[in-house]
């Protein structure tokens, strides 16, 4: 009389299969085939910009436009009145572009300076996410193990239904479950995803299109302002030692270098950031891998095979 | 001759007709206009008053229209209203039409100004000097892009295309043509239109092209030539 086949649990093996599908389908359901590599491009386009380096030499030039605001204050505004006679409003009337600029920038100040401060203090989550594998590869990290584990336990409900061994494939299938709860430990998504969700929290005050329009609006005014100083007020004033004034005057051009292409970068990632932000909260993500793995291996692990009936010996 | 028959041969003969007086009138349009190939010469701007004249760029504000504005104060304007920057022919004496005039490389000064000056002399605009250039492959968007064309209808009104003006500011690449490289004129782009005087060659042409990406997204550049056209002199064989 020949042995009886070993029969796992195909209750279990179904719903292995299921957890594999859903992680697999998960991509298609999140969007993330468009919106993970829009998030590694905004990633990407941020890298020049996202360091100690050029955030402090964008905070020493708001430091010099600063400074200037300052002297302004306390010598030119009074050259102005006491020199020239002007009362405010004439001020305004005659150099409008610098009143402009002179009003706004404490504004402008506050918060352009709280940006940058917000950015320096990102740094290090930028890093952690910049260190995680490409975005463009995030859906496959789903569909890959997903149709593998769905594969396994398709193969292993055949093999049962044909009376074959699934030895081997309920180990794949347990060896798959738990590569899967182990893949966000070997990237250390548990550290990274978090600052990830610290970094996307952060910058969504920053990257909307009516906020690009202000920061924009920023820069039209300080531009026109130091236009305005430089060929109207300056000239109209007689001469004396104004260095910080000088410095802004010196080196706006080159501030204005300075910012325009991170502006640029703020403007083309808007859209990316918007799609990155719609995904579930970075922090979830290494439970997306741990619960369903860990499932898949439980299912693998309970649905052990069962021998259908004992042999009593006659 | 049966009935049906005369119907048919008559239905014949009308389809025929409405389409030679189609074909013709399309020939008749045709010699209606004529394509200006040559220098649309830039006269400088006229601007120490209220009436502006001449040839001049404004920039209107992202979110406002270049009929409203608002539009830029440029603190370096020489016109007594700084939303008009004036500017002056270049060293080709201004646009030409039916082939480009490229940028050069490279295209900018260690400064960030823009340094092609064969349509206009590089401006001044808030401390950095832009430029204007036309190229095949539109610098921004990287698109394959048309030399400018501009038609003259009989009656003098000029229209067409410049899809290839493109600006060199900052370090950075502005499309300023009408329409944008992928054709489309919405938003605060609108269509080169203009007038020509074919005695005196006289023209004035003007289009909007909003600024789509970069720092300056969102913002639209009005841009006004005004002066004489000289047409190309033909090559000899």
């Amino acid at each position: 009389m020949s042995e009886p086949r070993e029969r796992p649990r195909r209750g279990l093996l179904v719903a292995a299969v299921v957890v594999g599908l859903s992680l697999a389908l998960a991509p298609v359901v999140f969007q993330m085939f468009s919106r993970a590599p829009g998030g590694g491009d905004m990633i990407d386009g941020f890298r020049p910009y996202m360091t100690e380096a050029k955030i402090g030499r964008y905070q020493r030039d708001l430091g010099i436009i600063d400074a200037a605001h300052t002297q302004i204050g306390r010598s030119l505004l009074p050259a102005l009145s006491d020199g020239l006679g002007l009362d405010d409003g004439q001020i305004i009337a005659r150099f409008p572009s610098f009143a402009s600029f002179t009003d706004d920038w404490p504004a402008i100040e506050a918060d352009m300076g709280g940006m940058l401060r917000t950015m320096r203090g990102d740094i290090p989550n930028y890093e952690a996410v910049d260190a995680l594998p490409p975005f463009a590869l995030f859906p496959w990290f789903f569909v890959v193990p997903g149709l593998f584990i769905a594969g396994l336990g398709i193969a292993a409900l055949v093999a049962s239904r044909r009376g074959r061994a699934t030895r081997g494939l309920l180990i794949g299938l347990a060896v798959m479950g738990i590569g899967v709860v182990a893949a966000p430990a070997i990237f250390q998504m548990f550290t990274r995803a978090p600052k990830g969700a610290d970094m996307i929290n952060d910058f969504r005050p920053y990257m909307t299109d009516s906020k690009l329009q202000s920061i924009q609006g920023y820069f039209v005014t300080i531009a026109a302002g130091e236009g305005n100083l430089r060929t109207a007020v300056l000239p109209a004033i007689p001469s004396g030692s104004r260095p910080e004034i000088d410095r802004f005057v010196g080196e706006w051009p080159g501030i204005f270098r300075d910012f325009a292409p991170m502006i640029a970068t703020m403007q083309e990632n808007i859209g990316n950031y918007q799609g990155v932000d719609a995904l579930p909260p970075f922090d979830l993500f290494p439970w997306f891998f741990v619960v369903p793995g860990a499932l898949v291996a439980l299912c693998a692990f309970g649905a052990r095979p069962r021998h259908s009936r004992r042999t009593r010996p006659s | 001759m049966h009935t049906r028959t005369r119907v048919v041969l008559a239905t014949i003969a009308a389809l025929a007709l409405v389409g030679t007086s189609t074909a013709s009138a399309g020939v008749t349009a045709k010699k209606k206009s004529s394509a200006l190939v040559g220098t649309f010469q830039v006269d400088p701007a006229a601007c120490t008053t209220a009436d502006v004249s001449g040839s001049y760029f404004r920039m209107v504000a992202a979110g406002g229209t270049a009929e409203a504005g608002p539009f830029l104060p440029n603190g370096d304007s020489t016109c007594t209203d700084p939303t008009y920057t004036g500017l002056t022919a270049g060293t080709d004496g201004g646009l030409r039409t039916g082939g480009y005039q490229p940028q050069p490389d490279p295209p900018f000064d260690g400064a960030g100004n823009g340094l092609a000056d064969a349509i206009i002399q590089p401006v001044t605009f808030f401390a950095l000097n832009f430029a204007v250039s036309t190229n095949a492959t539109d610098p921004q968007s990287g698109d394959a892009v048309s030399a400018p064309k501009i038609v003259a209808s009989k009656k003098g009104a000029l229209t067409g295309q410049v899809e290839a003006i493109s600006v060199a500011y900052g370090d950075q690449q502005f499309n300023q043509g009408a329409p944008k490289p992928d054709g489309s004129a919405t938003g605060g782009t609108s269509k080169l239109r203009g007038t020509y005087d074919k005695k005196s060659g006289a023209y004035t042409i003007e289009w909007t092209s909003q600024i789509a990406g970069g720092s300056f997204d969102g913002f639209t550049g009005v841009w006004h030539f005004e002066g004489t056209f000289a047409k190309a002199s033909k090559k000899k064989g």
